[in-house]
């Protein structure tokens, strides 16, 4: 599994452990009906979630802000190895999945020319999952947005929940 | 363009000076802007002038959208997903019809 290789750009990674057998965070993943209850930031929602999972198959989300703009998502699958391992690009669209540039809708986002998004779903024994997204992002870029310090302190508070809700089992 | 608009309205001739840009081109990122709600456009005289939704304005800088914070918190979300669906398998091997109802909830969003 190696997706890296040492002279490419460092890529944006987000890892979450989940205490959870590797088959359900898989169906959590790729089966539209629980893919609309996580898909957004906080605070947003998910009206639409269309997902064709198949290689070479399309998705298309909407994210819905608490105010009601929407933001539509779109993107296709290039590789899928059950369980393990998604290949999938991503895109800001309009409602119909047409590509729109992130700069229209007053986002940046830096994509690295050619690079997809993984998905790599272990398993680590004990009914635990760990999820590894490498983005279409320069790890740089994700560093400049001055959030990283913001992002730890949500994994922070993620680990106390997480840490609760095992002992309470 | 946003940056610019920051500084108060503007025609869209006066946005096209400063871009190497056609203004047909600009005019059509404009289109963006006002169809995602960010810019608003008005008819003054003969001139069409450009304003930046303050709102729009405050919800994108105060969401400060980036890729990184969508996928962050999107995990967080499916963390609790993942946890409520452990829950109902446990369930259902006891009980059967009870998904459908939990699937309902949505009180974490």
């Amino acid at each position: 599994m190696t997706e890296t290789t040492v002279n490419e750009i460092e890529r944006m990674v987000v890892t979450r452990i989940f205490d959870a057998p590797r088959e359900l965070v898989w169906k959590a993943w790729t089966d539209p009906k629980y893919v609309m209850q996580w898909w957004g930031p906080k605070g947003f929602t998910s009206p639409v979630c269309k997902m064709d999972f198949r290689v070479g198959g399309k998705f298309l989300c909407c994210m819905r802000m608490p105010d009601g703009q929407e933001f539509w998502n779109a993107g296709e699958y290039h590789e899928i190895v059950p369980q393990e391992k998604i290949v999938s690009s991503m895109y800001f669209s309009d409602s119909k999945g047409n590509k729109i540039e992130p700069a229209q809708l007053g986002i940046e986002h830096e994509a690295i020319d050619g690079a997809y998004d993984v998905t790599i779903f272990e398993d680590l024994g004990n009914d635990r999952t760990k999820l590894t997204f490498i983005g279409n992002e320069p790890m740089e870029s994700a560093k400049n947005s001055g959030q990283m310090e913001g992002w730890n302190q949500i994994l922070d508070k993620v680990a106390a929940v997480v840490t609760k809700l095992a002992q309470a089992k | 363009m946003i940056e610019r608009l920051s500084h108060g309205p503007a025609s869209v001739h006066g946005l096209t000076e400063p871009f190497a840009l056609s203004q047909q081109m600009i005019s059509k990122h404009i289109a963006y802007l006002v169809r995602a709600r960010i810019v608003i456009k008005t008819k003054r005289g003969r001139e069409s002038v450009c304003t930046l939704r303050p709102e729009a304005i405050k919800t994108v800088r105060d969401w400060a959208f980036s890729y990184r914070r969508f996928w962050e918190e999107s995990f967080d979300k499916l963390e609790v997903v993942v946890n409520r669906m452990k829950k109902e398998e446990g369930r259902d091997d006891r009980n059967h019809g009870e998904r459908n109802r939990a699937d309902g909830r949505h009180k974490n969003f």
